[in-house]
């Protein structure tokens, strides 16, 4: 049913258009000034337009790059294991870190809601937030050079996120298997064991792998701050301006995370 | 109604979810990643004895070190103009990042790119190799080429975006609906005329829902990747950490924090304003 003022008539519609399109034209203007500004000042006041040079120059330098230091090979083996098993070893430690984490930061089944949820929320951001170089300069001052501080910094790292996904998954759950074992009699471990699990650990397995993927590529970098692996290696190449040792490393990197692709793409297909 | 007289089988074995030939290969595999843990742990000389004393070790680094954060030092005009740095990088390099995806997107789908033998493999590889880069070891290839500096920074972050993006866009594409598409090229629409009338008003709000969290993540990249001099917070925490101030870190880290915390409350709004458009 319409109503006398519910009724628009063709003009108006026709003005209301015409205003919208106006802001719509205003907001593109302002958003191309603010990128226009935002140009001038990162990209063009800021460079040494002098170190840089001609165009030449950069092709030059870029040049260096566009070699193979194929005697570094046998070198890279042992750092490129180191990397994975980092990877491996910080994923399996948050994901056990991270259990409290989901516990306390599912709405449906934390303890004490006012208290816990809040907290655990928090747990993520801080964990999200903080990158994983931060964290490894952190556990490198804490526990000194070596893989440990970079196993810890990935663990850190990863919670966050399989705890934010894992946490949802455990608010959309289908409640009548929860209440089906709380009619027989169960407890709140067992509601937690046979009702709760089964339905979220899919998602819970899904994420770890996604996570363990991106972990091998954080754990490449690493050795940059002194917490071993291929990151080391490259840092070293760097260091000693050996550009196509440089290439040769990032090409080890990408194999690497390609391997761990394949694996994670055949382990997710397994389970689910 | 009288039950009938079952015989009650009483002699069945336990019920159990695996029988026996799966239950040993579980039991294998299970038994095979704890070898292969418990060798990298050994591999890598990861001192066990050190986790026990390292929550006390960390407890008084805290508390000695980094508590209290020099609060003071952050409040200054070079760096709150540190900041603003850092958010325009981290949006010139999504903005620029997106762009190049939409292509990747397009191309890397394999329902609709132009040619399935030659460019949907190199989209694919470019995607992949932007991803598996990390947006560290761009920053640091791009300091050496171009100098300190916003622009490497800008550049790397853009690298990182596109493989982010590219990735997320192709598979939302690889997602539609092609009658539309089928119906347009029926009616003689090139390759552009289609992807742009036929599979863009399909996914325009998973685009959009995907380019605000690229932001996001872009700019948690931005904030540490002037540590190895590309412009940006980054290039403070680089400096404290190195002179070891570490009051000024922990000042440093809980405003990155903070800002991080602000830009996800900010990035989740608008995602979700965006998908109740849909």
């Amino acid at each position: 049913m319409q109503t006398e003022q519910q009724r628009i008539t063709a003009d108006q519609l026709l003005a209301a258009r015409s205003v919208t399109r106006w802001r719509r034209a205003a907001v593109v203007i302002a958003l191309f000034l603010l990128v226009a500004w935002s140009i001038k000042i990162t990209v063009i006041d800021d460079t040494d337009w002098e170190r840089i040079g001609s165009l030449g120059s950069i092709v030059e330098k870029s040049g260096r790059f566009l070699a193979l230091d194929v005697s570094l090979l046998p070198k890279l083996i042992e750092p490129a294991i180191e990397t994975l098993m980092i990877a491996c070893l910080g994923t399996l430690l948050g994901v056990v870190l991270c259990i409290p984490v989901i516990w306390f930061g599912a709405a449906n089944v934390t303890p004490f809601k006012p208290v816990t949820y809040p907290v655990a929320r928090m747990l993520m951001t801080l964990s999200r937030s903080i990158h994983e170089i931060v964290w490894a300069l952190f556990f490198v001052a804490a526990v000194g050079l070596g893989a440990l501080a970079g196993v810890l910094a990935i663990a850190m790292r990863s919670i966050g996120f399989i705890a934010k996904i894992s946490a949802e998954a455990i608010e959309d759950i289908d409640p009548k298997a929860v209440e089906a074992i709380q009619a027989m009699g169960g407890n709140k471990l067992q509601v937690l064991r046979y009702a709760i699990l089964p339905q979220v650990l899919p998602v819970i397995i899904g994420v770890t792998v996604f996570e363990w993927e991106i972990n091998i590529r954080r754990s490449a970098i690493l050795g940059l701050v002194g917490a071993g692996g291929l990151g080391l290696v490259f840092f070293r190449q760097m260091n000693t301006f050996n550009y196509p040792g440089v290439t040769t490393v990032i090409l080890a990197i990408l194999v690497l995370i390609l391997l761990g692709e394949v694996l994670s793409h055949y382990s997710r297909k397994a389970v689910i | 109604m009288s039950a009938p007289s079952a015989t009650v089988v009483t002699d069945l074995p336990p019920w159990r979810r695996f029988k026996y030939p799966q239950s040993l290969i579980h039991f294998g595999a299970l038994l095979g990643v704890l070898v292969f843990l418990a060798y990298s742990v050994e591999y890598l000389n990861i001192p066990l004895e050190r986790l026990l004393t390292m929550f006390g070790k960390i407890g008084i680094q805290l508390s000695d070190r980094y508590f209290p954060p020099d609060i003071e030092y952050i409040q200054n005009r070079d760096y709150f103009g540190s900041v603003l740095d850092t958010v325009q990088m981290a949006y010139l390099g999504a903005l620029f990042g997106l762009v190049l995806s939409l292509f990747l997107g397009w191309f890397g789908a394999h329902n609709v790119t132009p040619s399935r033998r030659l460019v949907y493999p190199v989209a694919r590889l470019i995607t992949m190799i932007c991803r598996a880069v990390h947006e560290m070891i761009w920053a640091i290839i791009f300091v050496t080429i171009l100098g300190f500096g916003m622009l490497p920074g800008v550049l790397a972050l853009m690298l990182f975006c596109t493989g982010f993006a590219g990735k997320l866009f192709a598979e939302e594409v690889e997602a539609i609906d092609m009658g539309p598409v089928e119906a347009m090229r029926a009616t003689g629409a090139n390759g552009l005329q289609a992807f742009v009338y036929g599979v863009f008003p399909q996914v325009r709000v998973a685009f959009t829902g995907i380019a605000i969290y690229t932001w996001d993540v872009a700019f948690r990249a931005a904030t540490v990747v002037g540590f190895f001099g590309a412009g940006g917070m980054g290039w403070y925490l680089k400096r404290n950490v190195l002179q070891i101030e570490s009051e000024r870190v922990a000042a440093i880290l809980l405003s990155i924090i903070l800002l991080v915390f602000v830009s996800e409350v900010a990035s989740a709004w608008a995602r979700q304003r965006v998908a109740k458009m849909q």
